[in-house]
């Protein structure tokens, strides 16, 4: 598994991208990644329940993610919760994915300079 | 939104266990804390979108986990190959015979006709009678909403459309009232069919065409409609083609053209003699439907009651003071008519038969993965003390036995389509085509196939629980080894096997009895080389002779022929020799009453067939001619039956009214099919003028007999086609190949059965060697300690096997006995079976070659994996503990 190229598993789907990117930089719960997406997107994005949980499931299949065994300080954690990070391999596939829409964002900006001239 | 909560918090509940596991909690918490918010932003949209959501998680969950036990049992098998090919080949074997079992035999019988409606409403008597009866029969609106009368398998020489110069080619239809297809419930797929109210006699013909006729004859041609066909030489238009797959009622004798009654003879000569208003003609096939709430017996009942009223008109009919029921309803909407006391016969013999096959693929299937989870035990307390469910360790083991189940049955799918490519080239050796659809039945494969489910479910479940309940600790100690304590003599695994070898020994005798006796009771030896008599077919009739012309061509044929040299006989018959029955009739003398075949047959036909008299003479030119009484030649069981043991020459016999009188009498002459017993007697009767005008459907039957070979074939054909160079020669061949086809049928049942014993035993075998492999698996510490301690290998070899002669023993024992009573039964059902069963059962090469050969095959299924037995290395097995 030395050299898994990250570009295999992109594009990713929208609540896979949304949750690794709540992941970013910080541990997070899974209520807690439910708010930082609803906030982020200004309320647009909304991960139901289920549908955050098993995509946690499946995230950690496919190694993207991990639960994290550090927990915050004690007045500020709740034991039933579990914490996810993510993994080396997460943070990869997380920066191409970011790579390729920023491409994407790049040719539509190229283009609608292009129509507007 | 208490509402929402509560369905939420349930579906939450209803995750699979591994999922509950790890994010149960969390999923209900994040519910509830969401709920509240999710009312107020979305209102009952969000509440729905929230309860929409988990709802359809839950069984994403679920295929997942199924989909990654099968990505596991699929790991699993191809770990162990031997056992996965051994399981998908006796499942595969198991459901492929029962498909193709099912198909062949059950779907004919009990298959509704197609494009018919309402095909369960129809009913069909057994015997055929006269149209006049069936146009009394029409007026009992109290029982039947309809009646419709039929000739199937009548021939006709067709010429096409457009094609004046090609011969005219020999087809089979039907003739059919003009309520024929509004009775069957059948629509034309273009132009119309037959109805009462537009097809009146006198009409100029009309024919009506199968899709199948379209097809094949006309290349589908659009503009079919209107264009006229010459049928027997006379013009008929086509007005309408029936729907795909529609062949007629009684589609074993497939029809290609419908006429209607209202043709003159002319275009159908089975309609000459005013055919369709004499009462005693008894040659129409009548098809009824049942009145709403009418069952079939009270029908039977009511339409009894009038024949016999009809009957008793006519003081002349012998059955005047006949109490016996005078007719007999079959259901008439499937594909072969079966008697009604017939089903629970067929039913019951195909049950039997179906329950031996799946019981023993099952067996071994059960009895292997008993085998395995024992030898799992280790890997599974090991799981298990790592925290795996013991539920999900059953659903893994579980679908092991699914998949199996599955590979067999794809297995099973494509021996029975096999089967069935095999069977479809099998031709019936009759005068009109027959045929017998082969395909295979989807409910059929369906039905096997959720069998296979279900078996796969309840023979992994047992094996999974037994295998799973162990403490955890004394089979991590103790490992593979743990059986040692508690072995059982009558364990489920011997019992399996002994069920095994006792089934498969009674497949194989009963197998064998039907195999032997039907060779034995259908081999026709014949008292000359069969490759030197020719048979040929001709019918003057329908290639458009008129009755006076058709008549004078049979008078001069022999002669003619005989002209041309090295042809030393020549007969002329209404079939060919050593054929079925075409039917029976009742016989008559002042004492007795005698069941017989009837044939009709020419001057010299038992000359031709090398067969002396025994006393008597045969029939001469003269007898051609129609007189009472007429001369008939009774076989020795006909003569018999009526006779005892007093002269037959120059008695009176009565046959369906009409006066005999006996000319001579021949020994019985094999017919070579095993039929009723009641067809071992026969009549013969002269062809006369009649049978020349309208021959049967199989035309007037040459047998030639010649040293020359090919070249008296020729000879003849040249001779006929000098004669009229339109008449058409049909049936060209040996008696040699016909008696060949004859025995093809029947091969092709000994084949089957052949295979269902081969299989039964192979199915043993495998079911053994498993035993015995396992046996030796499991005492490998006992053997190491033994031969620590001196014993040699063929002691322990015999300690091995020893268990396994058991079995095959008593398995034996019980499975001798039961085919003994198997057969017993089955004698029992029908004649067909008693007298194929009667010749074989006392067959030493039976009684003693099947338990041997069952017997050494199992001993030597037992011994290699014995073998491994004495290769144990003490040292080693002794330090595995």
């Amino acid at each position: 598994m030395a050299e898994f190229d990250p570009r295999r598993l992109l594009p990713l789907k929208t609540q896979w991208f949304h949750i690794m990117l709540s992941l970013a930089g910080e541990e997070q719960h899974g209520y807690g990644i439910m708010r930082q997406v609803l906030e982020r997107s200004t309320g647009k994005v909304r991960l139901w329940p289920a549908t955050l949980y098993g995509s946690l499931k499946r995230l950690i299949e496919a190694g993207l993610i991990e639960e994290s065994d550090e927990r915050p300080a004690p007045e500020l954690d709740d034991a039933r919760r579990r914490y996810y990070r993510l993994t080396d391999l997460g943070r990869r596939v997380l920066d191409a994915e970011c790579d390729r829409l920023q491409e994407l964002v790049d040719s539509i900006r190229v283009k609608r300079a292009m129509v507007t001239e | 939104m208490n509402f929402a909560r509560r369905i939420y918090r349930r579906l939450a509940e209803a995750f699979p266990h591994e999922f509950k596991l790890v994010y149960g909690t969390e999923l209900t918490l994040l519910g509830e804390d969401v709920v509240e918010e999710i009312a107020r932003r979305h209102g009952v949209t969000g509440l729905i979108r929230l309860i929409v959501d988990i709802a359809i998680r839950v069984p994403i969950e679920y295929l997942g986990e199924m989909r990654r036990d099968l990505r596991y049992a699929v790991r699993a098998l191809l770990k162990s190959p031997g056992f996965a090919l051994v399981g998908i080949i006796s499942l595969g074997i198991g459901m492929g015979m029962t498909t193709s079992v099912f198909s062949r035999v059950w779907a004919q019988m009990f298959r509704g006709l197609p494009a018919v409606t309402d095909a369960d409403r129809l009913a069909i008597p057994e015997d055929p009678v006269s149209y006049y009866y069936i146009e009394q029969y029409r007026a009992q609106k109290s029982l039947f909403e309809g009646v419709a009368a039929f000739q199937t398998g009548v021939p006709f020489s067709v010429a096409l459309p457009g094609n004046g110069h090609a011969k005219p080619e020999r087809v089979f239809g039907q003739i059919v009232s003009p309520g024929y297809f509004s009775l069957l419930g059948v629509k034309a797929q273009r132009g119309r069919v037959f109805s009462p109210e537009v097809d009146k006699p006198g009409d100029a013909p009309v024919v009506v065409i199968t899709d199948r006729f379209w097809r094949n004859r006309l290349n589908s041609a659009p503009d079919a409609l209107g264009q006229t066909l010459r049928l027997n030489g006379q013009p008929a238009t086509i007005i309408g083609i029936t729907p795909k797959d529609f062949k007629g009622a009684m589609p074993v004798v497939p029809a290609e053209i419908f006429v209607p009654v209202t043709v003159p003879p002319s275009l159908a000569p089975e309609l000459a003699n005013a055919i369709l208003d004499d009462p005693h003609a008894k040659v129409f096939q009548a098809m009824l439907r049942l009145a709403p709430g009418v069952t079939i017996e009270s029908a039977e009942a009511g339409l009894d009651a009038v024949t016999r009223r009809l009957d008793d008109r006519d003081s002349s009919d012998a059955k005047h003071n006949d109490k016996s029921r005078r007719v007999t309803l079959l259901a008439g909407g499937t594909m072969v008519p079966i008697p009604r006391a017939m089903r629970p016969v067929l039913v019951g013999f195909f049950v039997v038969l179906i329950g031996l096959i799946l019981t023993i693929s099952c067996m071994n299937l059960a009895n292997m993965l008993l085998a395995r989870g024992s030898a799992r035990r280790k890997e599974l307390a090991i799981r298990l003390a790592v925290g795996a469910s013991r539920f999900r360790l059953i659903r893994q083991m579980m679908s092991e036995g699914i998949l199996i189940a599955m590979l067999g049955g794809a297995a099973g799918l494509a021996l029975a389509y096999w089967l069935s490519l095999l069977s479809s080239q099998l031709k019936l050796p009759q005068a009109v085509p027959q045929e017998l659809d082969y395909s295979l039945d989807w409910r059929a494969f369906v039905f096997t196939f959720a069998l296979a489910i279900v078996c796969g479910i309840g023979f992994s479940l047992a094996p999974a629980l037994q295998a799973t309940k162990s403490g955890v600790v004394p089979a991590l100690k103790e490992g593979a080894a743990i059986q040692l304590r508690g072995y059982r003599r009558l364990g489920m695994r011997n019992l399996l096997v002994l069920g095994q070898v006792a089934g498969s020994l009674m497949l194989l005798l009963i197998t064998g009895f039907l195999v032997l006796g039907f060779s034995k009771t259908g081999s026709v030896q014949t008292k000359f080389n069969a490759n030197t008599m020719y048979l040929l077919s001709i019918d003057p009739v329908r290639d458009g002779y008129s009755r006076e012309k058709a008549q004078a061509l049979f008078d001069k044929l022999p002669t003619l022929l005989q002209s041309t040299g090295a042809i030393p006989t020549i007969a002329l018959a209404s079939q060919a020799p050593f054929s079925m029955a075409n039917g029976t009739v009742q016989l008559r003398a002042s004492q007795a009453i005698q069941v017989a075949a009837k044939e009709s047959i020419g001057e010299r036909y038992f000359e031709a067939l090398d067969e002396p008299l025994l006393a008597g003479r045969e029939f001469a030119h003269r007898d051609r001619e129609i007189k009472t009484p007429m001369p008939v030649v009774l076989n020795e069981t006909a003569a018999r039956g009526l006779f005892g043991s007093a002269n037959a020459i120059g008695q009176r016999v009565t046959e369906d009214r009409q006066s005999c009188e006996v000319v001579g009498v021949v020994p019985d002459l094999k017919s070579g099919i095993v039929d009723d017993d009641q067809s071992a007697a026969v009549i013969y009767l002269p062809l006369t003028e009649r049978d020349f005008a309208t021959p049967p459907a199989g035309g007037i039957t040459l047998m030639v007999r010649s040293s020359v070979g090919a070249d008296a074939l020729i000879g003849i054909r040249r001779q006929l086609a000098s004669l009229d160079p339109n008449l058409d020669i049909f049936n060209v061949r040996t008696l040699a190949e016909h008696l060949e086809l004859s025995r093809s049928f029947m091969r092709n049942a000994l084949d089957t059965y052949v295979g269902i014993g081969v299989f039964g035993l192979v199915l043993a075998a495998i079911g053994l060697a498993g035993v015995t492999a396992y046996a030796v698996a499991r005492r490998r510490k006992e053997i190491g300690i033994r031969m620590a301690l001196g014993a040699r290998k063929g002691q322990v070899l015999g300690l091995v096997l020893r268990e396994g002669a058991t079995l095959v023993a008593v398995g034996t024992a019980l499975g001798f006995l039961g085919a003994i009573a198997m057969a017993k039964m089955l004698s029992s059902l029908t004649s067909i079976f008693a007298n194929a069963l009667n010749v074989s059962t006392n067959d030493p090469r039976l009684l003693v070659g099947a338990p041997l050969l069952l017997a050494g095959l199992a001993l030597l299924a037992c011994y290699i994996p014995a073998r491994k037995s004495a290769k144990i290395d003490p040292l080693r097995a002794l330090r595995e503990e």
